[in-house]
């Protein structure tokens, strides 16, 4: 592209508001103590990201409220981060009984592995935050132009290398994390802040300097054969490399994202290319070497454009991997093509090597929640409270995984799943390869519904699985209310993206295992288009499929759908009927 | 019972004749003896007044000095000692009126001839302004009334265990002190205005006749000339009342609650347009609301009258049908013959406990039986107004009088209970249909004279309505005051009621600050009383600077909570104990700076 030397073209408005933030700080502080709003000055609510924090509002009632001479119904989402998704079970205790007290009464489990309260409002933010800082978790650079929650494979206990691989996310998070202390100073030291703020020490941020990155930074460790944390959708993975069991080092992979704008075809999802292999030892340097040269490199000017993706599409992988080398001193070793076999839960109990049992339950759309038939969250409670020892994992498909149960207490964990109606797993292989992102009404970005919405959509799509006898057929569909892509559509087998209400975008051809995005099949459809559309294509895929041929490969052998090969021809070749 | 005064021997009348009244007076009740009054004032005054009569006293030619002294909560001891001193003056008396928080007690004992309207608030309470009266009354050192005739009204509501307690106990400590009763306490239920009429005609014409033995030479003092227009401005009857209300349009009526709050408080424009209503802001305006006519069904079916259209309309629209009274249960219990309900009757204790929570409904339902339209219309109590603090000023809504309508829906003995008035509003009125209302001044609660001086505003839930009305009414006259808000509600997100205009007062620099209690966005519950104590530094700085309280809302406990906030606050700042910081919040309190709405 030309402009990418452009030294003229002005910075974007968040690159103004991080550099005059004082260390994240700005004006958050005292926005707090204004008890007429509930929101937070418009600049605050940019740097408050990085804090992990987004300020939304409840859409389903925004009419409303001018005539009730309200303003906005404003509430925060916080994300706390989870590196691994691992939690003990009275962390997992202190956050539901925050979301009871501070939220609105539910805990999400986000797609990467975090967990998200939503409802929270503006006199209720520090002392949730303050209350998630006591149970040993944070919320810091949980959203934000920086490194975010680094995701790792489930599950730590099922091999000595899956045990490596959440060290070196739980290492990466913490070398990647922001210095800065206005995160403590604003949530956790409280009331003293605003008169303090005046003479608060700007810390030094050694890896991100002052105006930290570009934009968003995601990081994951994988290891095959299941590509569970979806390693090509993100800017930076590594991917574990065995040699007879045993870690031997890793394969790292760059450039991945998801994000894209509709009508704008210089904005597209990509999967990440092969940066290199590294040792065990190298990984976090290698990591930290990667985010420095996003930093640098990075577009400033225009934030659809800025993330690491465009950066290497831009510039090319070689040019990225000699930058990275040569901050690194040493040159990376050649890759040892991963092989991934599936990228879904493994629902149920296994026993792992040291003895002790995993248990993977299903969540509808990642929601835990008391439903009327289904009492998930009160069940969590219960069997946290019980649990002695034990392990919980968010896991990247946003289900749970309880891990590290004991022989002794397994009857007692399966009583109270039953008690509770905690069906283990999904109806149909469909369901169980699901995924939604929250939407409305509290995202902001949202076109159409996802998360309240999938559910039913699924039980329609179930009746035409019946039909072509799919039901117990692995296949991957997500769904999101917008293109920029939470739940990582546009590598799903089946993906609908939102429009508008009630309609969607669908996309086929992505590949079951992760490597292959999808592409535009239909646009702008709503429910009934949607199962006139995929019945019969489900049944042709019932009958004439090859043998352990996927849905998304049948697709494009015959011909409804030209593969997408990389993400800059995600938006060439439709077939738009 | 006290015994009734008889007529004496001297009265004017034949031996026979005064048997014959006397025979009649003793079976009267007090609401006879007081329409009996009633009847003979206005029919002097139909005749062409006292003087006609050749036996009745004439009026003094030199002016009896009379003292009317009121202890007022809602106002209504106020206009009742004004129409008091209005029907003296008639008579020639030289009356004053005073409210009994500005005399001081001594000076009181120094008059002669004194008539005292007392209210009896909530539980049995002196109103709040008559604090001090009422406890240096019975203060030990209190002064001797020994050359004080008096004789006292008492206002109350029979819904109310300690009715009319207050009276009372002022009346008896008056007689305990040396003075001298001259005509019994009266007392009056919510509607008071017959017996008090009542009660001012027959006091008056005793004491006529008492002080005018006192002076040798009687004349009529004809000559007297009243500055016309100042007593009818200050005396004018009103424009409309509960009984001669104005059929106004609603214009507006929004729910102000967000979806999913648990609260309904309905912002009610009301036209006014044409009917001359004058009002300020910190006036109150009456709604006469029409009953649940679901409830209206259920006590005609029960008593047997559903077929009755004249029964119908008259609980509809003038009959209380939800305030339930020990003397009702009385009635029925002997009405009925019901063993159960006499025996109840007969228990004070247990019908306390009974009348928790009970309304007329369930009275019938007790004991059902079938009745004739008059016997159940006369068990009833006329059915009262309801009043609601004006939300707006005249100077910015003009035309428009806007009110803050809560709606009152609660379950009591497996009944839902609904407000008469509040869900009139809320289930049966619609936008464009129509509402009959009158004004009720609130002299005691209006904004500073000097539009310079800052004010405190502490009005959680509706209280917030005068508020509204005040902020408007400062910026249509460009006051200079600082203004500070303490608002509080259940919950920030559905309950802040007028947020986007707080917002635009608080960014136009009118609104100086303003303090927020949700008491339901978190577990530990926060009140506006827990806000004034955190800001006690500044509050006390204000009030320093002379700036006036207000407070309107809930009586039971926000205004008791607030009042105790405020005695800590200045005791705290002050560093002096809690009866010294009481003292002073007192003289602000007289000097016209702690002003409460409560109800």
């Amino acid at each position: 592209m030309a402009d990418i030397t452009d030294e003229k073209k002005p910075l974007s408005r968040n690159e103004g508001i991080k550099s005059a933030s004082r260390g994240l700080r700005g004006g958050i502080a005292e926005g707090l103590t204004d008890v007429i709003t509930g929101q937070l000055d418009e600049d605050d609510t940019q740097l408050t990201k990085f804090h992990g924090i987004y300020q939304q509002d409840d859409r389903d009632i925004r009419a409303e409220r001018g005539r009730k001479k309200m303003e906005k119904a404003f509430s925060f989402m916080a994300r706390v981060r989870v590196p691994g998704g691992q939690m003990t079970p009275a962390q997992w205790l202190a956050l539901d009984d925050i979301a009871d007290e501070r939220a609105n009464g539910t805990l999400r489990v986000t797609t990467r592995q975090a967990i998200q309260f939503h409802g929270i409002i503006k006199s209720n933010l520090r002392p949730a935050i303050a209350t998630i800082n006591k149970a040993l978790l944070d919320t810091l650079a949980a959203c934000g132009d920086v490194n975010r929650n680094v995701m790792c494979a489930v599950n730590p206990y099922e091999s000595a290398v899956h045990a490596q691989a959440l060290k070196l996310a739980q290492d990466m998070s913490d070398h990647l994390s922001p210095r800065t202390t206005a995160y403590h100073e604003i949530w956790i030291d409280g009331e003293n802040v605003v008169e303090s703020a005046g003479n608060a020490k700007e810390e030094d941020e050694p890896i991100y300097g002052k105006t930290y990155l570009p934009r968003k930074f995601k990081a994951t460790v994988a290891v095959p054969p299941q590509n569970d944390v979806d390693v090509y959708a993100h800017d930076l993975s590594f991917v574990a490399v065995l040699k007879d069991d045993t870690l031997i080092g890793w394969d790292v992979l760059v450039g991945g994202g998801m994000g894209m704008t509709h009508g704008e075809t210089d904005t597209f999802p990509r999967t990440a290319d092969v940066l290199g292999f590294c040792t065990p030892e190298q990984a976090v340097d290698v990591a930290e070497k990667v985010v420095i040269v996003q930093r640098d490199f990075g577009d400033r000017s225009v934030r659809k454009h800025a993330r690491l993706k465009y950066t290497i599409e831009n510039r090319g992988i070689d040019w990225f991997r000699a930058e990275v080398e040569t901050r690194l001193g040493y040159k990376l070793g050649p890759v040892h093509v991963p092989e991934f076999k599936s990228r879904g839960d493994r629902y149920g109990w296994v026993q792992g090597d040291n003895g002790l049992w995993h248990v993977t339950l299903f969540l509808e759309s990642g929601r835990v929640k008391d439903w009327p038939e289904k009492k998930l969250q009160t069940g969590m409670r219960e069997i946290a409270r019980m649990l002695d020892g034990g392990v919980i994992i968010l896991t990247p498909n946003q289900n749970l995984t309880i891990a590290n149960i004991s022989a002794e207490q397994k009857p007692a964990v399966e009583a109270l799943l039953a008690e509770h109606n905690m069906a283990i797993t999904a109806d149909s292989g469909l369901r169980r390869n699901s995924m939604a992102c929250v939407a409305l009404p509290t995202c902001g970005l949202a076109l159409a519904e996802s998360e309240r919405y999938m559910p039913d959509l699924l039980t329609a799509l179930e009746s035409e699985l019946a039909l072509a006898g799919l039901t117990e057929d692995e296949i991957t569909i997500r769904m999101t209310g917008c293109p920029n892509g939470c739940a990582r559509p546009y590598l799903a087998e089946i993906a609908f993206v939102g429009r508008g209400p009630g309609t969607y975008n669908l996309y086929l051809g992505g590949s079951l295992e992760g490597e292959r995005l999808n592409k535009l099949y239909r646009q702008d459809i709503g429910e009934a288009a949607i199962l006139a559309e995929l019945g019969p294509l489900l049944r042709q895929y019932a009958t004439e499929r090859k043998t352990a041929e996927s849905f998304g490969d049948f697709v494009i052998r015959t011909g409804h759908i030209a593969a997408t090969t990389a993400g800059n021809n995600f938006h060439a070749n439709l077939k738009l009927a | 019972m006290a015994s009734l005064p008889l007529l004496p021997s001297s009265a004017p009348f034949r031996p026979e004749e005064i048997a014959a009244l006397n025979g009649v007076i003793t079976k009267t009740s007090p609401e006879q003896r007081a329409w009996l009054s009633g009847f003979l004032a206005g029919f002097q005054a139909g005749t062409g007044g006292a003087q006609t009569a050749a036996t009745a006293p004439q009026a003094p030619a030199k002016k009896v000095p009379l003292l009317i002294l009121f202890a007022t909560e809602s106002g209504n001891a106020e206009t009742l000692a004004a129409q008091t001193r209005k029907a003296a003056q008639k008579l020639g008396f030289a009356a004053k009126v005073s409210d009994v928080a500005d005399i001081a007690l001594a000076d009181m004992a120094k008059a002669e001839n004194v008539l005292i309207i007392v209210s009896t608030w909530g539980e049995g309470d002196p109103p709040q302004r008559a604090m001090d009266f009422y406890n240096g009354l019975l203060a030990e050192d209190a002064p001797r009334f020994d050359k004080t005739r008096f004789s006292l009204l008492a206002l109350g509501d029979r819904a109310y265990v300690n009715f009319c307690m207050t009276g009372h106990i002022i009346d008896e400590r008056l007689v305990a002190l040396g003075a001298k009763r001259f005509a019994p306490l009266v007392e009056c239920d919510v509607d008071f205005a017959k017996p008090a009429a009542g009660w001012i005609a027959s006091t008056l014409d005793v004491l006529q006749k008492e002080t005018a033995d006192e002076h040798a030479v009687i004349h009529v003092d004809f000559a007297r000339t009243v500055p016309a227009a100042a007593e009818d401005d200050e005396d004018a009857e009103p424009l409309y009342t509960r009984d001669r209300p104005f059929e106004a349009e609603i214009s507006e009526l929004i729910n102000l609650n967000g979806t999913g709050s648990s609260a309904e408080t309905w912002h009610t424009e009301i036209s006014v347009e044409g009917s001359g209503l004058v009002h300020v802001p910190g006036d109150a305006l009456g709604i006469v609301p029409v009953n649940d006519p679901a409830l209206v069904e259920d006590i005609l079916s029960v008593s047997g009258l559903t077929g009755d259209a004249a029964v119908r309309e008259a609980l509809s629209e003038a009959q209380d049908i939800t305030t339930l009274t020990r003397p009702q249960v009385e009635a029925y219990a002997k009405l009925t013959d019901s063993a159960a309900l006499k025996a109840l009757a007969a228990d004070p204790n247990a019908l306390t406990a009974w009348l928790q929570g009970r309304q007329v409904i369930d009275l019938l339902e007790a004991a059902p039986a079938k009745l004739d339209a008059a016997t159940l219309t006369g068990l009833l109590r006329p059915l009262p107004g309801r009043l609601y603090s004006i939300a707006s000023s005249a100077k910015a809504a003009e035309d428009e009088v806007h009110l803050l309508v809560s709606a009152v829906r609660y379950q009591t003995h497996g009944r839902k209970r609904s407000g008469v008035a509040s869900v009139d509003i809320a289930e049966r009125r619609k936008k464009g249909g129509s509402l009959k209302v009158y004004l009720k001044a609130n002299p005691h609660f209006r904004l500073p004279a000097d539009p310079s001086r800052a004010v405190i505003m502490i009005g959680p839930g509706t209280g917030v309505a005068p508020f509204r009305a005040f902020m408007q009414e400062r910026e249509a006259i460009g006051a200079t005051g600082r203004n500070w808000l303490f608002f509080g509600n259940r919950h920030f997100t559905n309950d802040f009621l007028y947020q986007l205009e707080w917002q635009d007062w608080k960014k136009s620099g009118l609104l100086t600050r303003i303090d927020t209690a949700f008491s339901r966005d978190q577990r530990e519950k926060v009140y506006v009383q827990n806000r004034i104590w955190e800001q006690r530094r500044e509050l006390y700085r204000w009030m320093q600077d002379g700036a006036a309280i207000y407070v309107c809302g809930d009586a039971n406990a926000m205004a008791k909570d607030v009042n105790h906030a405020l005695i800590r606050v200045i005791a705290d700042q002050a560093g002096i104990d809690e009866t010294a910081a009481a003292a002073k919040l007192d003289t602000i309190r007289r000097d016209g700076r702690y002003l409460r709405d409560v109800y």
